[in-house]
């Protein structure tokens, strides 16, 4: 029997594929049906605003996130590097990304996790920032983006954007810059 | 295990190349191409390694930054160099594999066109930030539709040889090029386009599915399928076991659509997910452990040829450094390894080994084999092919074994938030200088081999008796 299946190329077919779609069913689509978080917005989470969007747009044709990543994980050294003046900030949780699209979790973390960077800087240390990271963090291997910075419409936009990064919990204690 | 079975037991060969003559003009259309853009994408490769060095380099030139280089070396490397030769081996292996000629010689020359349309239309996509923002997926949706398009012209063509083979046995490399066409299809839908019509941790978990099996069931697959015809061939030694191939064959596409989740692991994705995904990580060894100890079996008493064989050498490092990668695969997703090495530069050293290291080589290989075949000529240089092995081969480990060290000392240091982030990226100054270097080692065997298959290509007619 087997090597009748052996020499069968619709065997082939139909076993390769079968195999195939009950690992690919039950590991996409089953998990948001189970897990309501993944498509339930978190209570203090808003949509995004229009130049909230644009500045996430310019996050992502720069390809930011390719050295940033946007998730604190559930590692205590993360909610530390996340966190703010000796307070630990929230683990990132799926209700938080709901509006994310295309998601920004990334892979790599060449610079620190933004996931709670919103409200961390004022808008006139990121205009230094990306003008050239070294000016501000000597040792910095970001690259510069003077285009962004020159451009009255990009760089509110972006800034903007970076602002709400992690706002969905209300954690940072005082001091934040932008409120 | 004794085979007993003689049909479907040992002794299993490629086919020998029968009477039918093959025109194979798709298949160095396809080969061609792919070393091109093996070339031009490894320039690219080595200005991102400098941009970690010297990170003011070109940075005034928005086409030229770090966000829209880095996917057009991933992308280039993985679409324009490995699946377009990858594809023209697939081109020449099915048809002596099933006795008759390419379904249709002129389909594939269109595909092959079609391939260069695509690839050169990524490259002004992603320079000109026209990026989706899904790893692998960064392509914008018309080319997207144009990939599709290319790969069913691909599927139609080798189905349609493998339809009228006249060979009635079906030689494992046959099964993983077929496997390779259907999976590919289906998770490369899911990657490009259900990813349009969901956001968040949904998105993403679509996304992991992608790029793993990107890797897992596209790359593997037919890389495997490769180093299954060309292993036997390049030593001219029987395949230790068809039916172990078999197994690695089947619990390969069992296993290895599950594990995508482990991309997040520690990460906002549900617990349950990332314990199925670490559980059918670490069933992984099985499929690698069957096709590994199926070549390393097939070589017994013969690896006095790897002296001067260059593509055996490929071929059998690949297979070491497939071993590895796929040993680390599965450890990585370990929630303990994970926490020290994910997100790390650890990873573009694993990522390297499987591209580059592992099926890379295999392709070098099967071009190196395919070559003076095809244009019924020698190759121009056995030492310099030599050469270009040692130079990729030196290079390639420079790379991993740097980032390896250096991903590690760097996860190290994240797990003490004592120590500044900044201080982190100052500490891997010196790795990133090892890797540029071992880049530019890369690179020149890459020259190397483009230049000696352009010469055997070029200057046959000085052979030809
Ligand atoms: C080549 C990798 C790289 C790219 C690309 C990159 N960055 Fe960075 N980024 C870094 C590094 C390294 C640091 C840490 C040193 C510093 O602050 O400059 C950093 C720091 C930052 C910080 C400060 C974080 C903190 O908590 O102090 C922000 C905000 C930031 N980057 C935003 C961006 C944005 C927005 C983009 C895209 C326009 C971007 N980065 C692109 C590497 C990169």
């Amino acid at each position: 029997m087997f090597s009748k299946a052996d020499n069968s190329a619709a065997w082939a077919v139909g076993g390769a594929l079968a195999l195939f779609f009950l690992g690919g069913l039950i590991t996409t689509v089953v998990p948001p049906l189970v897990d309501k978080s993944w498509g339930r917005p978190a209570p203090g989470l808003k949509p995004y605003t229009e130049i909230q969007l644009k500045g996430r747009a310019i996050y992502v044709r720069e390809g930011c996130w390719y050295c940033h990543t946007q998730q604190t994980r559930t590692l205590v050294s993360d909610t530390k590097r996340s966190g703010w003046r000796g307070v630990d900030s929230p683990i990132s949780t799926p209700d938080e990304f709901v509006y994310d699209k295309p998601h920004m979790f990334g892979t790599k973390r060449t610079g620190p996790d933004l996931s709670r960077v919103g409200g961390k800087y004022d808008t006139q240390w990121h205009r230094t920032h990306f003008r050239n990271p070294r000016d501000l963090v000597p040792g910095s291997v970001m690259p510069p983006f003077p285009w962004i910075v020159n451009d009255p419409v990009e760089f509110p936009a972006l800034v903007a954007y970076i602002q709400t990064l992690g706002r969905a919990k209300d954690w940072r204690p005082d001091h934040d810059y932008e409120k | 295990m004794p085979d007993n079975n003689a049909a479907a037991a040992t002794g299993a060969r490629p086919a020998e190349a029968g009477p039918v003559a093959h025109p194979d003009t798709t298949a160095k259309w396809f080969l061609i191409s792919a070393i091109c853009y093996f070339f031009i994408v490894g320039i690219i490769a080595i200005t991102i390694a400098a941009k970690f060095c010297w990170p003011e380099l070109l940075g005034t030139v928005p086409y030229l930054s770090y966000g829209r280089l880095r996917p057009l070396h991933v992308n280039g490397m993985l679409f324009g160099w490995l699946l377009a030769a990858d594809m023209g081996l697939a081109y020449y292996i099915v048809p002596r594999l099933c006795g008759v000629k390419l379904w249709s010689e002129k389909l594939g020359i269109a595909t092959a066109a079609l391939w260069n349309v695509i690839i050169l239309g990524a490259v002004f996509a992603l320079m000109g930030g026209y990026n989706q923002g899904l790893e692998y997926a960064e392509l914008p949706l018309p080319l997207d539709i144009l990939v599709v398009i290319a790969w069913i012209m691909f599927g139609i063509n080798i189905f349609g040889t493998i339809m009228t083979r006249r060979y009635q046995q079906m030689y494992v490399s046959l099964w993983y090029i077929m496997g390779c066409i259907l999976w590919t299809a289906f998770v490369y839908l899911t990657g490009n386009f259900a990813t349009e019509f969901t956001s968040g941790v949904n998105q993403a978990n679509l996304n992991w599915m992608y790029v793993h099996n990107a890797v897992g069931l596209i790359f593997t697959p037919i890389g495997l399928g490769i180093a299954y015809y060309f292993i036997p061939k390049s030593s001219e030694t029987p395949l230790y076991s068809h039916r172990l191939s078999m197994v690695g064959f089947w619990a390969l596409s069992f296993v290895y659509v599950w594990t995508g989740a482990h991309h997040m692991i520690h990460g906002p994705i549900s617990q349950w997910l990332q314990t199925i995904a670490i559980t059918f990580s670490l069933m992984l060894l099985i499929p690698v452990w069957a096709v590994v100890y199926n070549f390393f079996a097939t070589m017994k008493g013969q690896w006095h040829q790897l002296r001067d064989n260059v593509p055996l050498k490929f071929l059998m490092s690949g297979v070491v450094f497939y071993l590895l990668t796929c040993f680390q695969g599965p450890m990585h997703s370990l929630r303990s390894v994970s926490a020290i090495v994910s997100k790390t530069d650890w990873i573009p050293g694993h990522a390297h080994m499987a591209v580059l290291g592992c099926f890379s080589f295999f392709a070098v290989a099967g071009i190196y084999y395919v070559a003076p075949r095809l244009w019924r000529t020698q190759l121009h240089s056995d030492a310099l092919a030599n050469w270009s092995f040692w130079f990729i081969i030196m290079g390639g480990l420079g790379f991993f074994v740097t980032l390896w060290l250096g991903g590690f000392w760097q996860g190290w240091q994240w797990n003490n938030p004592a120590i500044p982030f900044i201080d982190t990226v100052k500490a891997l100054q010196p790795i990133w200088l090892v890797r540029f270097f071992s880049g530019v080692m890369i690179f020149l065997g890459i020259v190397m081999f483009a230049y000696n298959i352009m010469a055997t290509v070029v200057g046959r007619k000085a052979y030809v008796q």
